[in-house]
Parts: structure tokens; C-alpha cells; sequence
């Protein structure tokens, strides 16, 4: 602790004190920095893409394994996966703000962060509200209130427009399949079901008790889906759709409402899922023009 | 078969067999009637008899038969395996991962999930795994010296300690999607079962295989040096018994990943009530560890259901404290 | 032409001089004592006559064919080993041990029948097992798991009786029973070789005996040439003296 006031400190003399930026962060912690941040490290893909999007990807001085996107992240240093850090290339990079990942990165590392001077803002966006929430909040850390507000309020919008347009909706009973052996789907706590939700769309397995359940194809015959989404191994690899063609009984089957999307686009939660949701309503309208 | 004449240590073992041979075929009927889905004894006739709901069909034909008898060809194969190691080292604790096979297996399927092949492939990476750390367990263990299971089995456990270093280094590098699928895969897991039918030939072929070798592998059990005083070929039965043992655990892990216990458990539980005779011990593991793998993967598919488990972990819960008790009780 | 002979045969004891090759031929009946202390190849010597155990040099010749080139279920026919270790890892009852015996005899797909039951039967009684027959082996005392290895070879009924230290375990009683069951083998027509530690079991019992010195060296003859305090001084290092009991010599050592 004495370490880090002295940090702040030295900080507080190095450069000229305009606004102190002060914001909670989804731990429900307050972060307070002495100037905008000039050099952020981010701890989860997902977390790379919010800073960019909140227009602080000119900031960003490292990332983690697996951090590509945007394109231009690709390039930025690593400081190992999201699950083991590397401390050291994380702290030579002298950060002074690091956006890890709640409940992704181990704490027992991040904990030590604080007293080494790296300030860290948890993230843990789950929904649209959250994701919008935390680019205006980064962007406050970051010096870039303008954009990352107006990231937010584009994404508050299009949302509000969707949710208004598939308010009324017929309600279609979906299969989202996560990965495929072993087969996972998600529960109605994960924010596609919300996405699901949004464009009406009733996850058939919501009610599970964890986050990401591991189920059997039985299963998923009794509760006979009227739609199967699913993301796959690549960006644009069905096969795991084909396998459920073996079950011509299937409602979904039978009405061929079997249906790909990208996977990075739903399956971290950022602006992106934006895009993500609008083919999941498309694939929506198309299962209840079949019926 | 009198009573008495089995109690003197000669039994012919028809009535462990048959009493087995029933338990496997309930355990067959309930991998049939239970699931997320649950079926009266009714409907399942129904279908058995070819008739039925058509979603009744689909669950029981198509997705229950098969793996329960995966499940059961995969257990047989992996008792078999293990009683025959067991026989082959000159130690009962020997189980059919003891030579560090499954860690050769392990390492090669997770090279190809992680290279993002597909289910047959990983399969067919898993065989070749298992295969060459046989090969190389018998070609150190070999070495310039002398063969003895000793040896062999201290060959195999260091290789088992350096594979399972590999696979830590996998998982650690792996990416995180595919890291469900790689820890199911490492602790067993049915779902991946195909056709059931090679795991079900191979068991048969074995025991057939077997069958002449009982009294032999009983005159082995009493070291080397008794079995060659005795008429035994030693050295051609160990490398036929070592092939044969290998053979059995690489199918089996190339249809279900690595599950533990079965081999270890299955033949020393039968030893405990059945004595040591090989005649009656293998087709008796085969028929019981079938069962029990049966009943595992059972569970492991209702227990929590639509929630799944890995069937690995419940051959280690039912099996560690029925061994337990077992070897309390024999003093 | 049932002897069991030795042709220029260098036994394999690692690290150890080959010394002198053992040129010798014994014949049905006779009851050959091998002495010597310890590490002198005692045990090496009697797995080498039963052809477990390749010589360094030489060969073991039965019934006037030298072992390699027989068939291993057919020298089990013939001769039969008692092992001084034995591995009970295994559950197994004192019959079935004993029923192991007529492994040689019976083919893959036999089952031990009648006859063989009633031969092991008769063999654990000539030990005084039959009260054991359905103990599990490792559930026995030493002196008794010594007898039903014996079981297990009379069960055998081989003509060459091949023994390492066949006393081991025994009381008194059934030492003295042991060794009479040996000499009732010889005078049935079997030819007994046994490693001995006791030097007096060797002068009561043995018609001929092998002297292994540590260094390789050998002598070997009838019983009463081979009974020379001073040869038997140097093959102990120890000073021994000599008294005369029932006729035969028994040799203590000097404190």
C-alpha cells in the first residue's frame, strides 16, 4: 500500500493534474487514477476488444493469448493466457491500468497487482446494459469519454430498436450448442440466453444450475427444439450441424432450422454481439416463416 | 457341479458365471430404460418388440443400445486387460494403465483435438499413442539386461509419469474451448463411443484367444521360474500375454478415453471371492467388468440428467469403497 | 539311461571366475548333496540342471540329450523343482498348489480331472497337508508352505528330483520325514540333487557329494570320500571337529 501512494504520488508529479478519472468497476470497487490512463494492459480477449471499442485502443500496451480482435491486436505484446499471467512481462510493460477479467483470471495473481503499482479495473460485463456500461467506464479511465459514450449509446439504441421490433414475436423453442463433444449448451443466466430472449427465442435448458452445462443428445430429443444454433470450431465450420441431421424426427430437423454463427461473435461479450444478435433474430424470423 | 467340490478348490465356475452373465443382462435392460428421458418397462418392450413412439425408437436404438453395449465391450476389455497384467507383472496392483499405455494415448488424442481433428482421427491418434508406449516399455524395459517384471513394471510407471507431464503441458497450452473436451476425454467419457461392435469383437476374440492359456497363466501366476519348471514357454506367453493386454486397453481407450479403476478393480474384487483360478477369473472379468462399466456410464448419464458426467468418476466412486469393503473383509 | 549329467557346465554366477567346469554324470537312486557356503552358486547350480538358467558354458545332458534341445514340457515330465523362494501374491489354496503338479501332463484345454485330484490328494497326505487342502498358502506357516511345495512336486512325479534346501522352514519331525521321502524317491529309481546348509543332514542322507568352493573350484564323489574334516574345513572356513553318532560322522564347529 505504501508502494502504491508513493506510485501515485510520483504519478501526481510527473504530469499535470487535470480531472482525476474515479469510476466503479464490476466488482463494485473503486478505481481512481491520478491522470487518464497512458498504458493499459487487458486480461481476456473479450476485455481487448471493450478498450478498443471505447476508443482506447491507441492505449492498449498489452494483451493476452488469443486477443484478435480487432486485427490490429493481434500485434500488441503478451503478458501469457488469461488463466496464467505473466507477471513479469506485465509489469515490464509498466502499466498503469490493468483490465483484467472477474472470475477468468486467477486472483491469486491479480491480487498482487495493486501493491506492485498496477492499478486493476475488474470486468465482468454479462449483458448489453453491462457492456455498455463498461465502455463508458473504461473510456473514463482512458481519457476518451466522447467515443466510448458514443459507442455505448449506438449500442443502447440498436438494442432498445431490436428489442422493440421482436417484442411481439412468436416465441421459437432453441438449442444453443456451445461445443459439441462433450455437448454444452448454456443456462438462462448467460447472456445468450438473453440474446435468445431478445429476439425471442426460449432457451430450452435455462433453467440448469451452472453457467455452461455439459448435457446428453438424449436430452435434447425430449425436449425437441424448434431450432438449433450453434457456433462450431471455426469461424464458418457447420459440421456440428450435420451431425444432428442422424435425428430426422427432430422438429428442427425437419424444418431444416439448423443454423451457424460465428461463434466470436456471440460468444464474448462485446459490442460485437451486436451483429451476433441480429443473425440470431434473423435465423428467428426464418424459423417462423417455416412453420 | 457339487458345492462341495468347488469349496475344494477346483470349481468349474459355472455358477459365478451364470450368476454374472444375468447381472450383465440387467444392467444392459437398465442402461435401456433409464435416461434423461425415462421410459416404463412397457413403452421398451414395445420398442424391443419392434414397435413403439418414434421418439422412443430414436432413444433407445439409437443412442442407448449402442453405448450401453460400448459401455459394456469397453469395460470387458479393460478387466481382461487388467487381469491379464496382472497375472503378467506378478502383481495384483497392476492395472491396465500401469505401463503407462493410457498416458500414450492421452497424449496423442489431446495432439489431435488440439491439431482440431475429428472424432475418428483422435480415435485412431489414441490407438497408434497406446501402441507406441507399448513398444517402447517392452523395448526399455527389455534393455541390454535381463526381462523381469520388476523392471517392467518400474519402466512403465516412469514412462506413465513422464506422459502425464505431457499432458499437463497440453492442457496448459491448449486453448480454453477445447479444454471441456480434452479433461472429459482424459477422464473417460462414453459419449465419444461409436459402433459398439469392435470393442464387443475384440472381447470376444480375446477370451477366445484366452480360453486354452487359464491353466497356464495360473502356473505363471507362481513366478517364472516355477511356470518353466513346470513345462511353461515362459518368455512367448509373457510377450503374447503383454500384446494381447495392450491390445485390449488401446481399443478400449480409443472407444472411451481413460477410465480408471475397471482393470485395477474389477479382477482383484473377483480374486477376493473366486479365488485365483485364470479359467474362471477372465470370463468372469469380462462379464463383470462389462457390467459395471454398464451401470457406471448409466449413471453418469441420469444422475444429475439432462446433465451429463464423465463415467470415469463413477467407476471411482462405485468402485473404490465396494474394494474397500471387500479387502477389509478378507482380512 | 535316465541320468541327469553335467558336460564341461560352467554355471553363471555374475562377477564370479568360471573355475572349474563340472564334468559329471548322476545316475538314478543316488541322493547327490550339493554343499558349500553361501554365494557359492549352490542355487545357481541346481536351476542350471534344471535348464532355467543358461550355463556360462557347457551342457546339461538328460537321458543322454542335452536340455536345450528338449522340449520344456517334456523335461517338466521328467524333472521336478522345489524352489527355495515361492511367490503367493496370488490367493490359491494348498490343493490347487498341489494340483499345479500336473500341469505337464494335461493339455491347454484339459481340466484337472479324478485322477489328478486323487494324486495331489495323495501327495498332500504323504505331508501331512490333508487337514490344509482348502487353506489359502499364504494363510501357512513357513515349515508348512515348505511341504506343500514339496506336495506340489511329488504331485509331479518326476524321476529327478531337483531341491533347493529342502529343510527350510521344517521343524525337526518333518525333517527328518522330509529327507526319508527323498530317500523313498532314490530307491523307487529317481535320482535326488538337493542344496544343503547342513553339513550333517548332507553325511546322514546323501550317497554323493558336490563340494562348491566360492572361488569356482569343485570336487564331488561318493558321500564317504567327501566327508574329510579338512576338505570340509576349507570349504567353510571353519575348524570343525568330528564325533561319531549311530555310525555316521557328525561334524561340529569349534567355537
Amino acid at each position: 500500500m505504501k508502494y502504491l501512494l508513493y506510485g501515485i504520488g510520483l504519478l501526481a508529479l510527473a504530469g499535470p493534474v487535470w480531472a482525476v478519472p474515479c469510476v466503479t468497476d464490476d466488482m463494485g470497487r473503486e478505481v481512481c487514477l491520478p491522470a487518464p490512463a497512458e498504458r493499459i494492459v487487458a486480461l481476456s480477449p473479450g476485455v481487448t476488444e471493450l478498450l478498443y471499442a471505447a476508443g482506447a485502443g491507441d492505449r492498449l500496451v498489452g494483451a493476452v493469448s488469443f486477443s484478435d480482435y480487432p486485427p490490429e491486436a493481434a500485434d500488441l505484446p503478451r503478458v501469457g493466457s488469461y488463466d496464467r499471467l505473466d507477471l513479469e512481462a506485465l509489469l515490464a510493460l509498466s502499466p498503469d491500468l490493468v483490465v483484467a477479467w472477474a472470475g477468468g483470471n486467477p486472483e491469486q495473481q491479480l491480487e498482487r497487482l495493486p501493491e506492485l503499482g498496477a492499478p486493476v479495473f475488474f470486468s465482468d460485463a454479462a449483458d448489453f446494459d453491462a457492456i455498455a456500461s463498461s465502455l463508458e467506464r473504461l473510456a473514463a479511465l482512458a481519457g476518451s469519454e466522447a467515443e466510448g459514450h458514443e459507442a455505448a449509446e449506438h449500442l443502447r439504441g440498436e438494442v432498445a430498436e431490436l428489442r422493440a421490433r421482436h417484442a411481439d414475436s412468436a416465441p421459437v423453442d432453441v438449442f444453443y450448442q456451445i461445443w459439441e463433444s462433450p455437448l454444452m449448451t448454456i443456462n438462462g443466466e448467460h447472456w445468450i440466453s438473453q440474446t435468445l430472449a431478445l429476439c425471442g427465442g426460449v432457451n430450452l435448458f435455462a433453467e440448469q444450475s451452472s453457467l455452461v452445462p455439459r448435457i446428453g443428445v438424449e436430452a435434447v430429443l425430449a425436449r425437441d427444439p424448434e431450432a438449433i444454433i450453434t457456433g462450431g470450431m471455426g469461424k464458418a465450420d457447420s459440421t456440428w450441424l450435420e451431425a444432428w441431421r442422424d435425428f430426422p424426427d427432430m422438429t428442427a430437423v425437419r424444418r431444416d432450422n439448423l443454423f451457424f454463427v460465428n461463434p466470436d461473435l456471440v460468444q464474448r461479450a462485446t459490442p460485437r454481439l451486436l451483429e451476433g444478435t441480429r443473425q440470431i433474430c434473423h435465423h428467428l424470423e426464418v424459423v417462423r416463416e417455416r412453420r | 457341479m457339487s458345492d462341495a467340490e468347488t469349496r475344494r478348490g477346483i470349481p468349474t465356475g459355472t455358477w459365478p458365471l451364470v450368476l454374472l452373465a444375468l447381472a450383465a443382462l440387467l444392467s444392459q435392460g437398465l442402461a435401456l430404460a433409464l435416461g434423461s428421458v425415462s421410459l416404463s418397462p412397457d413403452a421398451l418392450l414395445a420398442v424391443l418388440g419392434g414397435g413403439g413412439e418414434s421418439l422412443h425408437r430414436t432413444l433407445v436404438l439409437d443412442l442407448r443400445l449402442p453405448r450401453a453395449l460400448a459401455a459394456f465391450g469397453t469395460g470387458a476389455l479393460l478387466a481382461l486387460a487388467g487381469a491379464l497384467m496382472q497375472v503378467l507383472l506378478r502383481n495384483p496392483l497392476a492395472d491396465p494403465y500401469v505401463l503407462g499405455l493410457s498416458g500414450g494415448a492421452s497424449v496423442s488424442a489431446l495432439l489431435a483435438m488440439l491439431a482440431g481433428l475429428g472424432g475418428g482421427l483422435v480415435a485412431g491418434a489414441a490407438f497408434g499413442g497406446a501402441l507406441a508406449s507399448t513398444l517402447i516399455v517392452f523395448g526399455l524395459a527389455h534393455g541390454t539386461g535381463s526381462w523381469t517384471p520388476t523392471r517392467m513394471l518400474l519402466t512403465g510407471v516412469v514412462m506413465a509419469a513422464g506422459w502425464s507431464a505431457l499432458i499437463s503441458f497440453l492442457l496448459a497450452v491448449s486453448p480454453v474451448e477445447q479444454l471441456p473436451g480434452m479433461l472429459y476425454w482424459l477422464m473417460g467419457d462414453l459419449s465419444y463411443a461409436g459402433s459398439p461392435w469392435l470393442v464387443l469383437g475384440v472381447a470376444a476374440l480375446s477370451l477366445v484367444v484366452m480360453a486354452p492359456l487359464g491353466r497356464t497363466l495360473n502356473v505363471l501366476a507362481r513366478g517364472g521360474m516355477q511356470a518353466a519348471a513346470l513345462g511353461v514357454a515362459v518368455r512367448p506367453l509373457e510377450w503374447t500375454l503383454y500384446l494381447v493386454a495392450s491390445l485390449l486397453t488401446a481399443v478400449a481407450v480409443t472407444t472411451a478415453g481413460s477410465i480408471g479403476f475397471v482393470g485395477l478393480m474389477v479382477p482383484h474384487m473377483l480374486r477376493l471371492q473366486l479365488g485365483n483360478d485364470q479359467r474362471l477369473i477372465l470370463p468372469a472379468s469380462l462379464l463383470a467388468g462389462g457390467t459395471l462399466l454398464t451401470l457406471a456410464d448409466t449413471l453418469a448419464r441420469t444422475l444429475i440428467a439432462p446433465q451429463q458426467l464423465p463415467v470415469g468418476v463413477i467407476t471411482a466412486l462405485l468402485g473404490v469403497p465396494s474394494f474397500l469393503y471387500l479387502l477389509y473383509r478378507s482380512r | 539311461m535316465t541320468s541327469l549329467e553335467a558336460h564341461g557346465l560352467i554355471v553363471d554366477v555374475p562377477g564370479r571366475a568360471s573355475g572349474r567346469p563340472l564334468d559329471l554324470r548322476m545316475a538314478p537312486g543316488e541322493r547327490w548333496g550339493v554343499l558349500g557356503p553361501n554365494g557359492a552358486g549352490k542355487t545357481t547350480l541346481l536351476h542350471t540342471l534344471a535348464g532355467l538358467r543358461v550355463p556360462r558354458g557347457g551342457e546339461v545332458h538328460l537321458e543322454g540329450r542335452a536340455l536345450s534341445r528338449w522340449r520344456r514340457r517334456e523335461v517338466a515330465r521328467r524333472l521336478g523343482v522345489v524352489f527355495q523362494e515361492r511367490h503367493d501374491e496370488f490367493p490359491a489354496s494348498v490343493l490347487e498348489t498341489a494340483l499345479i503338479g500336473r500341469h505337464p501332463y494335461l493339455s491347454p484345454w484339459q481340466r484337472e480331472g479324478e485322477t489328478d485330484i486323487a494324486r495331489a490328494r495323495e501327495a498332500l497326505r504323504h505331508l501331512e497337508l490333508e487337514h490344509l487342502e482348502d487353506r489359502l498358502v499364504s494363510s501357512l506357516s513357513g515349515g508348512e508352505r515348505q511341504r506343500v511345495s514339496l506336495a506340489t512336486v511329488l504331485t509331479q512325479a518326476p524321476c529327478w528330483w531337483l531341491v533347493d534346501e529342502p529343510t527350510n522352514h521344517l521343524d525337526l519331525h518333518h525333517q527328518v520325514a522330509t529327507m526319508a521321502l527323498l530317500e523313498q524317491q532314490a530307491r523307487q529309481g529317481c535320482g535326488v540333487v538337493m542344496c544343503l546348509h547342513d553339513l550333517n543332514l548332507a553325511a546322514r542322507w546323501c550317497s554323493h557329494l558336490l563340494l562348491l568352493y566360492p572361488d569356482g573350484e569343485a570336487c564331488w564323489g561318493a558321500a564317504r570320500d567327501m566327508l574329510v574334516p579338512e576338505a570340509l574345513e576349507r570349504l567353510y572356513n571353519q575348524a570343525l571337529t568330528t564325533v561319531d553318532v549311530d555310525g555316521a560322522p557328525v561334524f561340529v564347529p569349534v567355537r
